[in-house]
């Protein structure tokens, strides 16, 4: 099976000499979890900003479930495509607050995906409870917590049965006790053979769940390793120190 | 027992705790008093309500066929009816559903029931007038400029630079303009810019003028709310893959008119006053039938009577309207709590 996602010397600059993305190679292999990591401002969620077109890049190819995107200039239907096929929860949850949960997770289907109403709300409550937060359906956002919301934001992601899953620091906005739960809800969907991109600073998540690292500093890709061999030996004397600093 | 001497204490320590204030207080309570005195005396004994008792149909309906004056009756009747459904909060649901569509079909069934036709008898517009002409006037500017606010506020925020530049110099011009410019234009060129043979009343004239005007302030309302959205609900539904203008419409506007609401109360509010300035145009609308009357020799020098009557009726008009704009606030937000 060809690779889901396959970025070949995607580059990116804002301004003279920064570069955001300096000639990133990656691939993500179909029901893979590949976790981003790296310090603040190394380009991590522009990286996988990109795979759906919330960002652009300047030179460089990519390929997302079989559609290319160029640097610029790209068809608004090929980035439209891909954005039906590919989910994204971000760390801020970005529900719709005037709608209730679950009018959140049906209006894609509904709007997007022509589906009837009465199935599309089967379906969402049948996320819901995969979710286990069934019981919140007819609530609003501000209601609940940052846990259950970023739980209904996963939902929402996946009413549209997408083909790949993004998270951009899922778990940075929650209170500690919350963080489990999100997290638990994401290792369910790994097991359930869901590929996923994840930007994240767990590293108990990375070591059990993910089946690569992938760490980047100043928009360049450092190293690519197992978890196993990325936490205990990595290869790359940056990846090192950041593990050091992050541990302590 | 306790308490009100509590009061007297309060009152002391506030108002009379030293020479000076005491002396302020005094003077500030013997004015007040005495005003209220003597508007009392004059209410009871001086003023001549005749003026305003002879002349109520007047007042209501301007010079409305006396016949078919159930017309603009029901009209007004509805309007204190649709605002008792809206305000009590009725429990059937239809009803609840229905009221969005009974408020924007208000001001076209005003229009019918005025105008005439369909099997009703026509009435001429310059048989229009009173109340019942200020709440067309109002209403009917009302339902047109908003959407065309909302529609001039997003052409603002428009990437299309002729659209974009459009919207802004229309905004720009109307809110430098006096309002009292635009009716005068609305009334003495519109006509000039027709079509001859093409023939619209006063009346309509006055509200396209009107609509013309507070459009360019609700779409400056308006985007007061869209500017406060945060940029991020405009990428959740990107990536949920709907299209730019299901973003607006489902996710926006909705949650952009709400931030809203209140300035376009003020709007509501101000529109309704506003359109007594009808009055110098030529429309009898409540303010002009208040002048009219007082050009009756029989009433004449009944200022006071007049225009204290007047204010009671805009009073009470802007009052209901600043409760159903009140309660459309508190359910707005009541909406994501009360669970």
């Amino acid at each position: 099976m060809p690779p889901i996602v396959k970025a070949t010397n995607l580059t990116k600059s804002y301004s003279k000499g920064i570069f955001a993305l300096d000639n990133v190679c990656i691939s993500v292999e179909p029901g893979e979890v590949l976790v981003v990591m790296g310090p603040s401002g190394s380009g991590k969620s522009t990286l996988i900003r990109t795979f759906n077109g919330l960002e652009s890049f300047d030179s460089g190819q990519l390929n997302i479930l079989g559609i290319t995107l160029e640097g610029h200039n790209n068809d608004e239907r090929n980035i439209h495509r891909i954005r039906k096929r590919v989910g994204m929860v971000f760390q801020q949850f970005n529900l719709f607050p005037h709608l209730s949960i679950i009018e959140n997770i049906t209006l894609a289907p509904i709007k997007v995906q022509k589906k009837k109403k009465a199935e599309a709300e089967q379906n969402a409550l049948l996320l819901l409870s995969q979710m286990g937060i069934e019981s919140h359906a007819r609530k609003y956002p501000s209601q609940l917590s940052g846990g259950e919301q970023q739980r209904v934001a996963i939902a929402r992601a996946l009413a549209l049965k997408p083909e790949l899953l993004l998270f951009d620091e899922p778990t940075s906005a929650l209170d500690p006790e919350r963080v489990n739960e999100v997290l638990d809800a994401m290792r369910k969907l790994a097991e359930q053979g869901m590929s996923m991109v994840v930007v994240t600073h767990e590293i108990n998540f990375a070591k059990e769940v993910g089946d690569r690292v992938l760490f980047m500093d100043s928009g360049k890709v450092i190293e690519t390793s197992t978890p196993d061999i990325f936490f205990l030996n990595a290869k790359h004397e940056r990846s090192r120190k950041f593990l050091n600093q992050i541990k302590k | 027992m306790g308490n009100s001497y509590n009061y007297i204490k309060y009152i002391k320590r506030v108002a009379f705790s030293n020479a000076l204030d005491s002396i302020i207080s005094l003077t500030i309570l013997s004015f007040g008093i005495s005003a209220l005195v003597n508007l009392f005396k004059w209410l009871v004994f001086s003023a001549n309500w005749s003026v305003v008792s002879l002349n109520l149909p007047l007042y209501l309906f301007g010079s409305f066929p006396g016949d078919q004056l159930w017309r603009p009756g029901l009209w007004i009747s509805l309007f204190a009816i649709f605002s008792f459904i809206t305000l009590w909060g009725p429990r059937w649901s239809w009803l609840r559903k229905s009221l969005p569509f009974l408020w924007v079909s208000y001001a076209p069934l005003g229009i019918f029931l005025l105008a005439g036709g369909f099997g009703l008898s026509a009435v001429e517009s310059q048989n229009w007038g009173g109340l019942t002409l200020t709440i067309l006037l109002t209403s009917c500017s009302a339902i047109v400029s908003l959407p065309l606010g909302i529609a001039l506020a997003l052409g603002r925020q428009s990437t299309l630079p002729v659209i974009k530049n459009l919207s802004s110099i229309y905004i720009d011009t109307m809110r430098s303009l006096p309002l009292i410019a635009v009716l005068f234009f609305g009334q003495l060129l519109i006509p000039l810019f027709l079509p001859v043979g093409l023939e619209i009343n006063r009346v309509s004239r006055a509200i396209i003028a009107f609509t013309l005007f507070v459009s360019a302030y609700i779409a400056e309302d308006v985007r007061g709310g869209l500017q406060s959205m945060p940029k991020t609900q405009k990428e959740a539904g990107e990536v949920l893959g709907l299209h730019p203008f299901q973003i607006t419409y489902l996710i926006i506007l909705p949650q952009a008119l709400r931030i809203a609401l209140p300035s376009l109360t003020n709007q509501a509010v101000g529109l309704l006053q506003n359109t007594s300035l009808m009055a110098i145009l030529g429309l009898v609308e409540l303010l002009g039938v208040g002048r009219s009357i007082l050009a009756n020799p029989e009433f004449i020098g009944r200022y006071i009577e007049v225009y204290i009557w007047l204010a009671a009726i805009y009073w009470i008009v802007c009052t209901v309207m600043a409760l159903i704009a009140r309660h459309l606030e508190q359910q707005m937000t009541l909406d994501k709590k009360d669970f």
